[in-house]
């Protein structure tokens, strides 16, 4: 068996190369099927319109899944772990309680639960300061100590979970029944305005990150390892942890919370192409994410009408994914 | 080049316990140089300090005319490389992957001919050929310390720091690897500082033995200096014998 591992590897890149045109082509056909089922093209203005509501849905999901897989690899290989994601750093409960304290201050008629951009706007903002603020306060204190920063992260998520499951319970029902819209991942109603916003976020975050982004192949080494090759190891750490955390904060605040998504595609990506190229893993990741979001999004609405969301099989999908991560010979990370 | 490092009065605590104090001392150019001493006796935090690994409390370390600190990591990795025991690599990679990785500082991800070649002649140099396509992940711990030592080599630094680097080996690999620091020094004209808990492979292969106690230098001198009865007993606390084999001062302790 190692002979045949050995004969493969020379030319793993150059099959990686296939492997990734071979995901690209499958991500291009989920999303002309997504565009094109039932979308009656011979009747141009009920295409125009099916088009105008899937486009924007279109874009979400890829926004999504390209910020969460990013997001989910990063802070992996950072960590050097492999079943670890961002969402253990508490942020999803950080929205979901800003989320539910604006309903409950302002109740639902407020400009900020109403009107979507003024509470994506919000939701960025406050969720990116809070997270910066509130993790930059706790790398300092812990010196960069990823492993404390996700035990508070986790002490932060129940923190932030009581607070708002207390809320909730002296919430008015129709409220609570407005506001569990929001708090669960949802793609269907966004409007193009916040995919602007989003996709300048993560434009700006490419460009600050540009360079650590390179230092990631040296980074998963190891902290020593990192400041031998001559890596400024703690800055880079710091800005790709903000990176993480931006990344996180624009994906949650267009879409909602997804748990598991980042854990798939990341660990798919890394299982399907066996390398430690970041260039590949990333591209590899997000053209996953979109796979499943989009196919998802597709048997959501051809198969259950709308009736059940696609957080539900990312959900559902990712626990099982986990549990055989989990299960699997450790040998093979 | 007149490279050189000059370690002048360093000084490293924890909380109100100071592990390293006020350590002076010069590192002998173009040859190995071992750090010994019992445990806690600051030798591996001296060495995390030259090799940038820990934050010096005060003092200077002066490397080829300038502060540790005042370089530029990515310059200063073409001139001083470090390979500690903590490397735990998650990743599949190969062997020579891995040692290709020590071009890092001078071309970034993208190799050039000239790293090709270095990278040739590293794996070569460390009899790794055989191994070159196999994952680092499946080698022995003998092979996988050959292979980060290729890496280092790729890298082609003056200075090469290695902390306890027979640490998890048996006898055999383990004076094959101080056989390798020989060679890197004499063929290579390469600056070796070790930290060793053996002393006998210190005595045999170095040129140079640096002795902590307390955090302080008990001894520094060569090998012969140093490798003394009372010397040792006053650095270690437990009675010694010295024989001498090929020369060479070896301690026997019980």
């Amino acid at each position: 068996m190692n002979n045949s591992v050995t004969l493969q590897k020379p030319n793993r890149h150059k099959k990686n190369a296939v492997k990734l045109l071979i995901l690209g082509v499958i991500t291009v056909a989920a999303i002309v099927c997504y565009l094109l089922i039932n979308s009656h093209p011979e009747k141009t203005k009920l295409f125009l319109y099916i088009l105008g509501l899937r486009l924007p849905t279109l874009l979400c999901m890829v926004i999504a899944s390209l910020s969460i897989g990013v997001a989910t690899l990063i802070f992996q290989s950072i960590v050097n772990n492999r079943i670890v994601t961002p969402a253990l750093l508490g942020m999803q409960s950080i929205y979901s309680f800003l989320h539910t304290a604006a309903v409950f201050v302002f109740g639902t008629g407020s400009i900020l639960f109403v009107n979507q951009n003024v509470s994506f706007a919000v939701d960025l903002v406050l969720m990116g300061t809070v997270a910066t603020f509130l993790y930059w306060y706790l790398f300092q204190k812990t010196g960069h100590n990823i492993l404390y920063i996700m035990l508070i992260g986790t002490v932060l998520s129940s923190f932030f979970g009581s607070i708002q499951s207390a809320m909730v319970r002296v919430m008015d029902p129709n409220e609570y029944d407005a506001l569990l819209s929001s708090l669960v991942a949802d793609f269907n109603n966004v409007n193009g305005e916040i995919i602007i916003f989003s996709v300048a976020a993560l434009a700006v975050l490419a460009i600050v990150l540009h360079k650590e982004l390179k230092l990631l192949d040296v980074i998963t080494m190891g902290r020593d390892q990192a400041i031998n090759l001559g890596v400024d190891y703690d800055k880079a750490i710091r800005k790709l942890l903000f990176g993480v955390v931006l990344c996180m904060a624009v994906a949650t605040a267009t879409v909602g919370p997804v748990s598991f998504l980042g854990l798939i595609v990341a660990n798919l990506s890394r299982q399907i192409l066996k390398t430690y190229k970041h260039s590949h893993l990333i591209i590899g990741a997000s053209l996953i994410g979109m796979i499943a979001l989009i196919g998802g999004q597709l048997v959501s609405q051809h198969i259950f009408h709308f009736t059940v969301p696609v957080s539900t099989f990312v959900t559902i999908a990712g626990g099982v994914y986990f549990l055989y991560l989990l299960l699997r010979k450790k040998g093979a990370y | 080049m007149a490279a050189n490092m000059n370690i002048v009065d360093l000084v490293k605590s924890y909380g109100s316990k100071t592990v390293v104090d006020e350590v002076s001392f010069e590192v002998p150019k173009g040859k190995v140089l071992s750090l010994i001493g019992p445990n806690g006796a600051g030798k591996s935090t001296v060495m995390g300090m030259i090799s940038r690994l820990i934050a010096k409390d005060t003092g200077v370390i002066d490397f080829e005319g300038q502060d540790l600190s005042k370089w530029k990591s990515k310059e200063l990795a073409k001139h001083l490389s470090i390979l500690t025991q903590h490397n735990n690599i998650q990743m599949k990679l190969t062997v020579r992957e891995l040692v290709a990785f020590g071009r890092f500082p001078y071309s970034g991800s993208r190799l050039t001919p000239e790293d090709n070649e270095m990278i040739d002649r590293a794996v070569a140099y460390m009899e790794l050929e055989e191994f070159e396509d196999r994952y680092i992940d499946e080698l022995s711990g003998g092979q996988r310390q050959r292979a980060y030592i290729a890496m280092v080599i790729a890298q082609d630094t003056d200075y090469i720091l290695l902390d306890e680097p027979t640490n998890n080996l048996d006898i055999y690999h383990a004076s094959n690897l101080m056989r390798i620091v020989r060679r890197l020094c004499d063929e290579l004209g390469k600056t070796v500082i070790l930290v060793l808990h053996e002393i006998n492979y210190a005595a045999f292969y170095s040129d140079y033995i640096c002795a902590f106690r307390d955090g302080k230098i008990a001894k520094f001198g060569a090998v012969s200096e140093v490798m003394t009865k009372e010397c040792l007993k006053d650095i270690y606390n437990v009675d010694f014998e010295i024989i001498n084999v090929h020369d060479k001062p070896l301690s026997v302790y019980y």
